[in-house]
């Protein structure tokens, strides 16, 4: 009769773990591509996936603790204000389950450790033959952009579609926090200090540029706009710039 | 009934909590300074422009804080912080520069950026704060001169876009003028106009180190609301 029992009540918690790993995988897949911002680079296109294959992964996993979580819940529950009884049987040393448990963290382990390697080494990758290098200074409460080669200066980001910009970004004040989220780019502006990051823009329009590091009275208000454009049309933007700022 | 009992007062904590927040909440945002905008005023005879005056003093024994120059009258402040201008409209501002200056720590700022017509009209006072030189149409001032800066710019998604960023020349006179509970000197005169676009509600402030010494002489003054820094509200 006990031995019925557990069965029932093992199925009845795999059936649970079998509905929420599917309930984790529809929203891992379809989720992050509509919950995150839109992609406009491929740093951004590379997070979206790391976030999609790192939370199909991690879904039979959250499964099999709320399952297990539930089924006590339901099941092994104590009402009333005596003191409970023993339980009439425990589980211990059961081999099969440690062996089983360990081997599939360590196999998760693993997978997820190359694939994070991976997905730095793509990020950290070569800046291009011909990267578009941007000065970036943060101050409070705002962010400028000056483009060497032309004394073009900017308080808005204007980049070319296709071409690896390459960010030299530092911060006169306090530490800033440079983040573009359409693009995957986020690092410190620190004072005294200048730190390269690249991305290469893969789709034409505009993003915001917000500071990430609480620097003080009108941080929240530290966010510029930025425009991602054709080639052709940069380069007549910088030109007419240059223009505009040496007159 | 225990169980009720541990219910209720877990609730009644709650309660009370939450109403504690609220009040130290409401009371800081009561002890924050509150000041009427300063309204642009309309050109009489010129539909779709006004006119906007503000000052920058060295202290803070002039402007909204009173003759007293409230908690921090040695503080660097603008003369109104809070300022109302219509929508889709020329605003004619003048800007008077009181206070002394040094060093920008980004060249950018001693450019002007957003007017209407690219630059800023300036008049330096002479020494002795008697005469005044010929205002002069400029884009770009010298970086290790300034006083302050006017920075106005708009956040995304809120109303029309907009940068204006307006250095200010320190102040060479020497002559001692009062106002308020301030002795000053004749102000550089600073003039520009800009466009306002849709409803919206922006931030100014000024980009010149001129607070405390912490943080890169963005403290104190820099970091407080009402002294460098303020609302512009485009109704």
């Amino acid at each position: 009769m006990a031995t019925t029992n557990k069965k029932e009540s093992l199925r009845g918690m795999f059936f649970t773990w079998a509905l929420l790993t599917a309930i984790g995988l529809v929203i891992s897949v379809y989720a992050p591509s509509r919950l995150m911002p839109r992609s406009m680079s491929d740093n951004m296109h590379l997070t979206i996936l790391t976030i999609i294959v790192f939370s199909v992964a991690a879904a039979p996993v959250a499964a099999g603790v709320y399952a297990v979580a539930l089924h006590a819940l339901r099941h092994w529950m104590h009402r009333g204000d005596d003191v409970p009884a023993p339980a009439s049987e425990q589980t211990r040393e059961h081999a099969t389950l440690t062996v089983s448990w360990v081997l599939a963290s360590t196999l998760l382990t693993v997978f997820l450790l190359i694939w994070g390697l991976g997905a730095l080494a793509v990020d950290n990758g070569g800046n291009g033959a011909n990267p578009l290098v941007v000065n970036v200074t943060g101050q409070q409460w705002l962010w400028t952009f000056s483009y060497p080669g032309s004394n073009v200066q900017s308080p808005t980001l204007v980049l070319p579609e296709g071409r690896t910009v390459d960010f030299h970004i530092t911060a006169l004040d306090v530490t800033h926090g440079f983040w573009i989220a359409n693009m995957g780019v986020q690092v410190d502006a620190n004072v005294g200090t200048t730190t390269e990051l690249h991305t290469t823009p893969n789709q034409l329009g505009q993003f915001d540029v917000r500071c990430t590091q609480f620097c003080g009275l009108n941080h929240a208000f530290m966010v510029t706009t930025g425009t991602v454009v054709t080639p052709a049309q940069f380069s007549t933007w910088l030109a007419t710039q240059a223009k505009a700022q040496k007159a | 009934m225990k169980r009720s009992k541990a219910f209720g007062t877990a609730v009644i904590s709650i309660v009370l909590g939450g109403g504690a927040l609220a009040l130290a909440g409401f009371a800081l945002a009561s002890a924050a300074p509150h000041q009427a905008p300063l309204q642009c005023q309309p050109i009489a005879g010129s539909p779709g422009n006004c006119t906007l005056t503000i000052s920058s003093y060295p202290d803070s024994l002039a402007g909204e804080h009173g003759t007293t120059g409230g908690a921090h009258a040695d503080w660097v402040s603008y003369s109104n912080y809070n300022l109302d201008v219509p929508a889709n409209t020329t605003v004619h501002m003048v800007i008077k520069q009181y206070d002394s200056g040094g060093s920008l720590n980004n060249a950018f700022f001693s450019h002007v950026w957003g007017t209407t017509t690219g630059t800023a009209t300036y008049s330096i006072p002479s020494t002795d704060g008697k005469t005044y030189s010929k205002p002069a149409a400029l884009s770009v001032v010298d970086t290790n001169n300034i006083g302050h800066t006017f920075t106005l710019r708009g956040v995304p998604g809120n109303g029309t876009p907009i940068f204006v960023s307006i250095p200010l020349p320190a102040n060479p006179a020497t002559n001692s003028i009062t106002i308020g509970s301030g002795t000053y000197s004749s102000p550089v005169l600073v003039s520009f106009t800009f466009k306002t676009g849709s409803k919206g509600v922006y931030e100014w402030n000024c980009e010149f180190p001129c607070g405390g010494s912490r943080e890169g002489q963005f403290g104190e003054a820099m970091s407080s609301y009402g002294y460098m820094s303020g609302t512009v509200t485009v109704k």
